[in-house]
């Protein structure tokens, strides 16, 4: 474990540092405080992070494309072993708790590969193979140097593969299936293939469900090999997610939460209610045309933070700015509207409360990634909100990317939510808030290069930047932020939001960001380990990155370094990006708004 | 291409919360509500795009809930008719909600893909539901869209025409795609709208 071997050698270069310390009553822990927890953090907890494995997760998909057949769980084996009355401890440890690890002896490539059961399998997987590179492909130039918004246009939402079903060797060999069924083994819902004919393999998952369930237990999950099976039963729906990407257990489970939010967001609740006149109940058609929502709902899953850490971000804007937005929206809301929420793209503008209850940021997250068109008024249920009840969404965009939301539950509301839409689009235009929205996607956000050096040089704007900056910024790639800083996501508790700063080089390709993103899911939720957990620092250093994790009762920090970074300046960088974050809240925040403020 | 009509002459019946507040309609410058009904996929939006924005996008997404656009149209007797147009999501769970978005419509148009039969039973469902809960004066029309796959056709144009006689609406077939009959489909309409007497 580097990170161990390489904890012990900074202590001088800290103590140093330590003078620098930015004053700032929001950051608790002085540097060396956390220097002196992390040898300790460092030997306990969950830095098991084996290379090897961190490495596999690189060449995604690329590689496991061309090992999958001899990896993949195939579900005839678990039927066959369900089938067996009389497991044995190894293979069957998980009918009597949550965690089931099955015993990597049985899984060895040689047990468990579909090459030795369908000889003839390379030329689909091959040919499945380069469709994956293909969309790859695709994803990767899209983004370009400001590759903050990783569902570039060429992200195409929408349901693919369509036409495999469980007997396909391109359909084993996909990396992350989500199903959803019913209790009595219905298909629902799969992302890739047709339900209908994954009647049998649905039928299958009830199986390993109602079979542990009637011992009077609950299976949470299956491990075989590089594969999890993690089972997430919600009354009479049961939702599944097999992954070989190496997540987290409890990343994928929260990912099942949100599909079932999604599916709850669309339905209510109370569709549980058909199951019970009828629990042979075709769910599928109650989801026609939904394709697109629950595709970029997988999206978001490896590209946007807020669907691990339950948060939500903003729109980095001057703070006049968000105020004349949330004045115009509060004014609307007194006549019956719920909350209204300014939006450009998954990001908040500005967003109003006619009630106590915050909007909960997964409601949010499921409401942003839930497509409508130009002007509507639709039903959409709040699952945090109360998930047996619709409330009615006019949503209206002002451009490609600004969009109103205005919820209500009055059905007949239509009209006058249009007209509380043009009092509203008169003001933004008046102020130029539309237009400060487009300059700040095009370059607002905070970006690791312009990380202040405290304290000689401090700006408390975001939007003050020396043009010179700018250009001097673009003239030398390949070296991110100030002592190897690459990237950082700053949370904070109070607010419920997070802010991220933009990719900068070398994290450019999509490749670069999407292992980004998954090192700090992994951070994230060893961080959160209940059994070992919670923890306070943690410092990481692999192959890829030196990530250094700081959760406070105010705020967590997740930050990556070139590998080769030095932990005592690691650290004092980290200090600074908090004290930065901390003068320019009001404009990367929505303040006395959101969760924590009463109205 | 068939056309058959009824024409009620009672005048704009306006009901219901999401109906315009009315008021600036008059004689020379009326004001409709217009609802689309039909099977998923059976180019309702398409038809709308094509009708407002003279667009077509074949990727298209799936409307969810209920869109809303309105266009105006000037007819040769110098009236003019501002189409409110709500186009509703064709899946089955929103066939609950329907009655929100055609209660009060003065036209009701039902799209049926003539490559689809399914689809063409479908329409009938509406039209029977709406001819028992719209409004008593509403102009119906029946649509058979995507006329341009005429080699895949499975609904012919006389099923339409007999089927729209026998219910007093008037028929047409459209191409979203190639933009055939679009703008007659809503100009007949237009014209068919009842007028509000002058007193």
């Amino acid at each position: 474990m580097t990170s161990n071997a390489s904890s012990s050698s900074f202590s001088d270069e800290d103590e140093e540092s330590a003078g620098q310390k930015p004053k700032t009553g929001s950051i608790d822990y002085s540097p060396d405080a956390i220097e002196n927890q992390l040898p300790s953090i460092a030997l306990n907890t969950s830095i098991d992070e084996e290379k090897v494995s961190v490495a596999d997760d690189h060449h995604e998909p690329v590689t496991e494309i061309a090992r999958g057949s001899s990896r993949e769980i195939e579900p005839e084996r678990l039927i066959s072993s369900t089938g067996e009355s009389n497991l044995s401890t190894e293979t069957g440890v998980w009918r009597n708790s949550s965690k089931v690890e099955v015993d990597g002896a049985t899984s060895s490539p040689c047990s468990s590969g579909y090459a030795g059961e369908m000889g003839t399998s390379s030329g689909t997987a091959s040919t499945s193979g380069a469709d994956d590179i293909q969309e790859l492909r695709n994803n990767s130039s899209s983004v370009g140097n400001d590759g903050e918004v990783l569902h570039s246009a060429q992200w195409v939402p929408g349901k693919r593969h369509v036409d495999e079903d469980d007997t396909c060797m391109s359909w084993r060999e996909r990396k992350k299936h989500f199903f959803v069924l019913s209790h009595s083994g219905k298909p629902i819902f799969s992302r890739y293939g047709n339900e209908h004919k994954l009647a049998g393999f649905s039928a299958t998952l009830q199986a390993i469900i109602s079979f542990v369930k009637d011992g009077g237990d609950r299976i949470h999950l299956i491990r075989a090999g590089k594969h999890q099976v993690v089972f997430l039963v919600k009354g009479p729906i049961y939702l599944v997610c097999i992954s070989c990407t190496e997540e987290p257990y409890e990343s994928l489970r929260g990912q099942l939460e949100l599909l079932y939010g999604q599916m709850v967001l669309i339905l209510t609740e109370s569709v549980s209610r058909y199951f019970e006149k009828n629990p042979k109940f075709d769910m599928t058609p109650l989801l026609g045309g939904t394709d697109a929502v629950f595709s970029s709902l997988f999206h978001a899953f490896s590209w946007n933070p807020a669907s691990f850490l339950h948060a939500y971000t903003c729109l980095p804007l001057p703070c006049a700015t968000r105020q004349a937005a949330a004045a115009i929206l509060q004014d609307v809301s007194d006549s019956g509207v719920i909350y209204s929420m300014l939006m450009c793209k998954y990001k908040v503008v500005s967003l109003v409360g006619a009630q106590k209850a915050p909007l909960h940021p997964d409601d949010m997250l499921l409401l942003a990634n839930f497509v409508m068109t130009s002007e509507s008024f639709s039903p959409i249920c709040l699952p945090r909100y109360n998930a047996m009840a619709f409330l009615h969404a006019y949503v209206h965009y002002f451009d490609d990317d600004t969009y109103l939301v205005l919820l209500t539950s009055n059905s007949d509301a239509f009209f006058h939510l249009k007209d509380c839409r043009i009092q509203i689009e008169n003001v933004l235009v008046k102020s130029n808030v539309l237009s400060d929205i487009q300059r700040s996607l095009l370059e607002g956000g905070m970006r690791v290069e312009n990380l202040p050096l405290y304290p000689s040089t401090r700006y408390g704007s975001l939007f003050h930047n020396e043009p010179s900056d700018r250009s001097q910024e673009s003239l030398q790639p390949g070296i991110g932020g100030p002592d190897g800083l690459w990237h950082f996501i700053y949370r904070s508790m109070n607010l419920d939001q997070y802010v991220s700063s933009k990719f900068s080089s070398p994290i450019t390709t999509h490749q670069h960001q999407k292992r980004l993103y998954r090192a700090y899911q992994k951070l994230y939720a060893s961080m959160h380990d209940k059994e070992t957990g919670p923890h306070k620092t943690q410092f990481k250093r692999d192959g890829n990155y030196v990530l250094l994790c700081w959760v406070t009762t105010d705020f967590e920090l997740y930050a990556a370094f070139d590998p080769l970074a030095d932990k005592g300046s690691a650290i004092r960088i980290c200090n600074r990006v908090c004290q930065w974050v901390k003068d320019v809240e009001n404009e990367i925040f929505l303040l006395g708004g959101g969760s924590t403020f009463a109205w | 291409m068939g056309c058959s009509s009824s024409l009620p002459d009672r005048s704009v019946g306006r009901v219901g919360g999401l109906n315009p507040d009315g008021g600036d309609s008059d004689a020379k410058n009326l004001r409709v509500k217009l609802v689309l009904l039909g099977d998923s996929g059976v180019g309702k939006s398409c038809i709308v795009l094509r009708f407002v924005r003279g667009q077509f996008d074949p990727t298209s997404k799936v409307t969810v809930g209920a869109s809303f656009l309105s266009q105006t149209i000037a007819l040769q007797d110098s009236t003019t008719v501002k189409f409110e147009i709500w186009d509703t999501a064709g899946q089955e769970r929103y066939a609950a909600l329907a009655p929100l978005y055609y209660r009060g419509a003065a036209v009701g148009v039902i799209v049926y893909d003539i490559t689809n039969p399914d689809s063409f039973h479908k329409a009938q469902y509406w039209v029977k539901e709406l001819q028992k809960h719209g409004s008593p004066d509403i102009v119906l029309a029946l649509v058979g869209n995507k006329a341009d796959l005429q080699e895949k056709r499975e609904v012919s144009v006389q099923d339409g025409i007999e089927y729209a006689e026998k219910n007093g609406m008037f028929f047409i077939e459209t191409s979203a795609k190639t933009a055939d009959n679009i703008n007659q489909l809503f100009e007949e309409i237009a014209k068919r709208l009842p007028r509000p007497s002058a007193s």
